[in-house]
Order: structure tokens, then sequence, then C-alpha cells
């Protein structure tokens, strides 16, 4: 068990790690219960993503982390029974549950990958400009450009570039997740949130993907939950751990998978429960 | 005690098969057969039902060509143009009683006395008689005509039925030629006529136009005045058409054959449908079919509204305590008999619709107020209710099936809910929804009942020139006029046979229908994979 636990812990990826200390904070929860009907599903969380930097969520099946990331761009509106007990989510110092914002505009804010792949039933084209057209913009010209960076910015274009009028449904299934990656930053959000993005797929298109996400947090700031503990060493700066609902630790990612505080974290890392 | 029964010991005869059957055959083989026989029939009896509709159907295009060849060679065609003249003169005349009935209501309304009202209206009346009277001359000619033809058609039918029933050439009956003699003879007389017809039909140009210079200066009210333009108006095409009259008149040739084509013609584009007429029956379709459709297009202008944007809302919209409301009753509405519904159109909503259309503050609507209770509108209304079920059904069916997760995608990107639902959810289920609505065409267009209570069976075509007053026109439909009129045919009589053709083309109505909307969703599907 113990040679286990220094091999998960030995860095993985040679890609120099990210200065986190001097990041400023982005998202900010404080205090945060949040409960389906009478079930609590999140407990007093309190966390501070920072920007530009790759954030993981990790922890055993059901502990929350699906459900904190959906409270960032409030997809939990859509459910009917959801509710924020008490706390607040901050993103740059406005509480994005208050009243008077707009949940359109938050959402434009904070794009979102899903774990399984889910482009429209259109055509890439169309996929990339969704985004767009429903905020009204129809100039030709700006949506190409829009499709050939947006393309180009999930390193999908040269694969495409020949069929973007065919139906997004006759693509693989690791290019189907990186044209809803090319979706999403199609609007220039500041966040994306990656929901488990890459348990559908290959090690191949997983690599693909997680080069990407390297990429992609030059521009953006990237909150991902993963089950993969290699992945999470290898695509993030921080890394949160989760257990029934509580956040349990939080810190580097390095020195979370290296060192960990608390003997909960140790456990699951290495394998112990989960 | 002994628990083993004394056969339950294992040997060659316990497990062989015991003679459990009839007539030697196992049952599980006549439970197989039973199955399947139910499925065989099923199959059978449809087959059997295609066979004999075409059957039944198909013998009448030669039947009615042998029937439009007598028209022609009796020389009852050729009458039959002057007899449309002088119907047609027949209904300006009723126009012109009507302009007569409106000024006679406005003068009573003014409270004069009858003996007033006499005296006032005299010279209009004297111009009327005269209007009236000048078609005299050609009516006597063609009455004479008329019963020339007529006769010589009918001994010629009444000798060739004697012949298919008795099988023999009695001498006493004409052979074909023979009959090709007489019916000559007939047409000859009525060539033979033709001076004395066209010299009737001058004098009757002449008379019309002196009544129509005798008519005096009349002082109209606006309802009046309205009246007369129409007649005017009328007066107008009609002079026109005589003029050409004469040309066709002078074109007419009895001894031309009469095609197969023509008569196929005649089924689908004739404009009559005449039965049991003592002159000549028409079986043209195209009044039954511009009233079925004309039903259709009402019934679904309101069902296709109504069942998806319900569909939309109760799938995409409403609450859950609602929408355990709204589907069940809508959904109960297609367990009202048809007869129910036709019933309360006849009794109620026809007579709702006129007495609203004859109120003051909707008297700006052009064809307001309409005449008749039960019309085209009143059929399709209540159509419209009976294709809401099927539309909503199906349509809330193809948007539950759109994958949960486009939604999501959708309003993740920042779509509103509307958004969502006009550029994802619509589109995504949009082969389910047409569908859906063709089903519903499917449904109003067979529907039989109701169209036979409340769409006022009058036969004819509607007039494109009333607008879209022309849904307040009383029509009669193809799936109508077979339920009325099949109980009264003799069988194997060229009526009986003619409704099987509307049944037949009722049936490749659908056909294409089908054919449509598979076309429809196979061009625009979108799989939703
Ligand atoms: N729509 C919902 N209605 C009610 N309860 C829910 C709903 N979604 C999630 N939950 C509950 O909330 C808790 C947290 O769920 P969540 O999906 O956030 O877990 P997760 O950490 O993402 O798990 P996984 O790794 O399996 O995706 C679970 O106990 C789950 O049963
Ligand atoms: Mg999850």
């Amino acid at each position: 068990m113990s040679n286990e636990s220094i091999s998960v812990a030995a860095p993985q990826s040679t890609r120099p790690a990210s200065d986190t200390s001097a990041a400023k904070t982005l998202i900010e929860v404080d205090n945060l219960d949040f409960y389906y009907g009478k079930k609590q599903a999140l407990c007093d969380i309190n966390l501070e993503i920072p920007e530009k930097l790759v954030t993981a969520f990790i922890g055993p099946s059901g502990c929350g982390k699906s459900t904190l990331l959906r409270c960032f761009n409030r997809m939990n509106d859509l459910v009917d029974v959801a509710h924020i007990g008490s706390g607040s989510i901050k993103i740059h110092g406005v509480d994005i549950n208050s009243k008077n914002v707009d949940v359109i505009e938050l959402r434009k804010r904070v794009g979102m990958v899903f774990q399984k792949s889910n482009p429209f039933p259109k055509s890439i084209y169309e996929n990339i400009t969704y985004g767009l057209k429903i905020r009204g913009i129809k100039k030709k010209s700006y949506l190409d450009e829009v499709v050939e960076r947006s393309l180009r910015g999930a390193a999908l274009w040269d694969e495409v570039k020949d069929r973007l009028h065919d139906s997004a449904l006759g693509m693989s299934g690791g290019q189907q997740q990186r044209l809803c990656i090319a979706r999403a930053i199609a609007v220039e959000p500041e966040i994306i949130l990656m929901d488990e993005p890459c348990s559908a797929l290959d090690p191949i298109a997983t690599a693909q993907i997680e080069e990407l996400i390297d990429e992609l947090k030059t521009d953006f700031t990237i909150v991902i939950v993963t089950h993969n503990m290699q992945q999470a060493t290898r695509v993030s700066d921080k890394t949160a751990f989760f257990y029934l609902g509580k956040l349990i630790e939080y810190d580097d990612t390095a020195r979370l998978f290296s060192n960990p505080d608390n003997k909960q974290t140790e456990d699951y890392i290495t394998g112990r429960f989960g | 005690m002994n628990l083993k029964s004394s056969n339950s010991s294992f040997s060659a005869e316990s497990i062989q098969k015991q003679g459990n059957g009839f007539l030697g055959v196992e049952w599980g083989t006549y439970i197989k057969a039973f199955f399947g026989g139910n499925a065989f029939v099923a199959m059978f009896v449809l087959a059997l039902i295609t066979l004999f509709l075409f059957k039944e159907g198909v013998g009448f295009f030669p039947q009615y060509r042998k029937d439009m060849e007598l028209y022609r060679a009796s020389g009852q065609e050729f009458v039959g143009l002057l007899k449309t003249e002088l119907d047609d003169y027949d209904e300006l005349q009723q126009q012109l009683g009507k302009v007569q009935v409106s000024i006679l209501t406005d003068l009573y309304a003014e409270g004069k006395e009858w003996e007033e009202v006499t005296a006032l209206t005299a010279p209009f009346q004297a111009s009327l008689d005269q209007t009236s009277s000048a078609a005299d001359p050609l009516r006597q000619v063609v009455k004479k005509a008329i019963d020339i033809t007529s006769e010589a058609k009918e001994a010629v039918v009444v000798n060739n039925t004697r012949r298919e029933i008795t099988g023999v050439d009695l001498t006493t009956l004409m052979n074909e030629e023979q009959s090709a003699a007489f019916l000559k003879s007939s047409r000859e007389q009525i060539i033979a006529m033709m001076p004395e017809i066209e010299a009737a039909n001058d004098m009757f140009l002449e008379n019309l136009l002196a009544a129509q210079e005798a008519m005096p200066e009349l002082n109209l009210s606006p309802d009046a005045k309205k009246e007369m333009l129409i007649y005017e108006k009328g007066l107008k095409t009609f002079l026109d058409s005589m003029t050409k009259f004469d040309d066709k008149l002078a074109k007419y040739d009895p001894e031309k054959p009469f095609t197969f084509l023509q008569t196929l013609g005649g089924f689908l584009f004739g404009s009559q449908w005449t039965t049991n007429s003592s002159w000549q029956d028409f079986y043209g379709i195209w009044p039954l079919l511009s009233g079925s459709l004309l039903v259709t297009l009402v019934a679904l202008s309101f069902a296709i509204p109504f069942g998806v944007f319900a569909a939309v809302y109760v799938n995409q919209v409403a609450s859950s305590s609602e929408q355990n409301i709204i589907k069940p009753y809508i959904e109960f509405i297609s367990a009202i008999p048809s007869v129910v519904i036709g019933f309360f159109g006849v009794a109620i909503f026809g007579t709702f619709i006129r007495t609203l259309s004859e109120q003051d503050f909707l008297a700006w609507v052009p064809f307001f107020p309409i005449s008749e209770r039960l019309n085209a509108y009143t059929a399709g209304c209540l159509l419209a209710l009976m294709a809401v079920p099927t539309i909503f059904t199906l349509a809330e069916d193809a948007l539950n099936n759109v994958p949960k997760a486009f939604t999501e995608a959708s309003e993740a990107m920042g779509a509103t809910r509307w958004q969502t639902i006009w550029r994802i959810q619509i589109p995504s289920s949009l082969s389910g929804i047409i569908s859906a609505v063709l089903l519903g065409f499917g449904r109003v267009i067979g529907e039989t009942m109701v169209v036979l209570l409340c769409a006022g069976n009058q036969i004819a075509v509607p007039e494109l020139s009333k607008g879209l007053g022309i849904v307040f026109e009383p029509v009669h439909t193809m799936t109508g006029i077979i339920a009325q009129e099949m109980g009264e045919v003799v069988p194997g009589s060229i009526h009986y046979r003619a409704l099987f053709c509307v049944g037949i083309f009722l049936f490749f109505l659908s056909l294409l229908i089908n054919y449509i909307a598979q076309a429809i969703v196979r061009r625009y599907k979108i799989s939703a994979g």
C-alpha cells in the first residue's frame, strides 16, 4: 500500500508548477450549505478558487463535487428541490445568488462541459455559434472568425475544418467532447467548469483533453471534477478533497498528494476507500 | 403412508408423449395455429378490404365513360350548354330578387302601408317581370330540345338494361348499331333546331338589354345598393359569357369520342356531383374534395397551434401538479364519441357562431353576418377538438424524447428557457411533431360523423371569390357523402361504384400524406443520439 502511495504522490507531469500563492481569488465560497429537499448535500463549504489556474475536485461518489460545481453557474436552478441553505458564492466579489444577478449573464461568463459529451443535433458550425446566436449576434464574418478561433482553441480545427457543416453527431466521442469545449470557449467565458470531462473517453482522447486544459488555463480559470487521481495531479494546480458533503482538505495539488494533512485524504488518494 | 403416486416412477412409458390432443394433433399445435391464425386473419381481412375496394371502384370508369358517351351522343351535352346558360340566368334573377326584398324591407321599415309600397315599387316590379320573361323564347326552345334528347337517351338506357338482363338479342330490342342510329337521329333533330335556337338566343339578348334600359332610376338604401352592385357585376359576366356562348355552340362536335382520360378528369376535377337527376348524373369529386380540404384546413389551423403549444407548455413549463391536471383532461377529449361532438355542434356551437356573427360589434368583419349555421367552420372547429388530443399526445411524447443533455447544454450556454425550447427542443423533436400533425390530419380527413352533422352538406365547390369568408360556406365531404349515400344506392350501379372511387381516392390521399410525412422526416431528420 505504501509504495502505491508514493507512486501516486510523485508528480507525473514534467510541466513547471504554476505559482499558486500569487494568484488572485476569483471564486469565493463562504459557509455554503446546500440541500436537495430536506437532504443536505453540502455542508459548510469554505473555498477560494484562484484565477487562471486549474482547480480539481476529488472525492468518492456522491460526496457533492458535481453539486458544488453546478452551484457556480447555478445549473442547480433547473432542479426543483435544490436550494441553498445558507452561505454565499461570490465571483469577483459579487454574490451570484443575489436577486439582481442575471443568471443568463452569469452562465455566459461561467461555461460548462459535461461528463457525457452533449453536442446539439446540429452542424459543427451551428454548435459553436449557438452561444452567440442566442445573444442575437448574426454577422457571418464574425461568426466564421469565432468558429475558427474556438476550434483552434480546442485543438479541433485541423480535424474538422473541411466538414464544418456536417452533423456534430457524426464525430468520435473525443472529438465531440472537444467540440463541447470549443462551444464553451466560443462565448469567451472567464471560468470553465468541467464535470468529469474524460470519464467516457479512451486514453488517447483523454490525453488530448488534458493537454488542451493545460493550454486553456492561460486564458481561463478552470474547475474540473475528476475521479482519476493521476489526472488531478497532471492537470491541476490546486485540489480540493470532499467527503460526505464536506470539504476535507484543500491545498496545492503537489502538496495535497505528496503530503496530505488529513488522514481521510491520505486514505482516499492511496486508494484505501472510495 | 404412500407419498409417491403410482405413475410417478421413471420409466420409458412415463416420459412418453401422452396422447393429449385432438384428432391426433397436439394441443400446442392448435394454440400456435390460433395465435398465428389471428394475425393471418387480420392481414387477410385487410387485403380483402383493399381488393374489394378496388374491384368495386375501378368498374366506375368504364361505366361512367359509357354514360358520358350516351350523354354526348344523344345531344344532351349540347343541350346542357344551353341549360347551363338558363340556370345561370335564373341565379342572376335570384340576385335581383334580393334587391327587391331589400327595397321592400326598407319601405316597410319606414312605416309605409302595403298599398303605398305597391304603388311606389310598381315601376321596379314591371322591369323585374320584363327581365325574368326575357329568357322565355330560349326557355321554350330549350325545353323542346331537352325533351327530345332525354327521351332518346332514356329509351336507349332502358333498351340496354333489358338487353343486359335477358342476355339475348331479342328482335324487339335494338342492337348497338340500331341504338347508335337512334341516338344520331335525336342528335340531328337538335342540330336541325340550330337556327331556331340561335334566333331565340339572340332574342333573349335583345330582351335582356331592353329590360336593362327600361330599369327605372332607383333611390336605394346602402344595403339594397350593395345587392344591386352584386347583380350588376353578375349581369356583366353573364353578358360576356353569352357572347362566348355562341363560339362554344359553334365548336361543339357531338361525334367526338369521349376518351378515358376525359372520364378520369371528369371524376377528379369535375365540379358537379349530381345524382338521381332526371337529366344527367355527374360524378365529379372536386366539390367533395374541396369541402374535405377546407374543413381539414380549418381544423388543423386550430389544432396544430393548440396541440403543439399545449404540449410545449405541459412538457416544459407546467409544474407537475399542472401536468397531472392538463394531460388527462386533454386526453379525455378523445374519449368523447364523435356523434356527441357533432350533436353539440348542431345544437349549440353552430347557432352560437351565427349569433356571434350577427352582433353589431363584429359588423366590421367583411363576411359577417354568416347565413348558414352549419358550415365548414363549425365542422372544422369541432374536428380541431378531436385532433388536439392526437397532436398533443404525440408532440408531447416527441418533446419528452429530446435528451435532457441537450436542454442542460443549452441552458449552461446561457440560453433562456424559451430560446432552448425554440432552438433545441422543437427542432430536435420536429420529426415527431410533424408525424403528430400528419396523424392529426389523417384523423380529421377520415372523420365522418362530425362533418356529416355539422358541415352543412351542400354539394358545391366553395367560391374562392369570398376570400376568408369561404370557411363559412356549407360544404360536403368525401367521408360524409359515402356515409350518406351508400345506404341508398343499388349495388353495382354507377353511383355505387362512384362512392367506392371516392373511398379509393381517400385511400390514396392517406398514402400520399404518409409518403410526404416520411420524406419530410427523412429530409429534416435530426437523430437524437
Ligand atoms: N437532482 C438531485 N436530487 C436529489 N438529490 C441529488 C440530486 N443530485 C444529486 N443528489 C444527491 O446529492 C449528493 C451529491 O451528489 P453529487 O452528484 O454532487 O455527487 P458527486 O460527488 O458528483 O458524485 P459522482 O462522483 O458520482 O458524480 C448525492 O448524495 C446525491 O444522491
Ligand atoms: Mg458528479
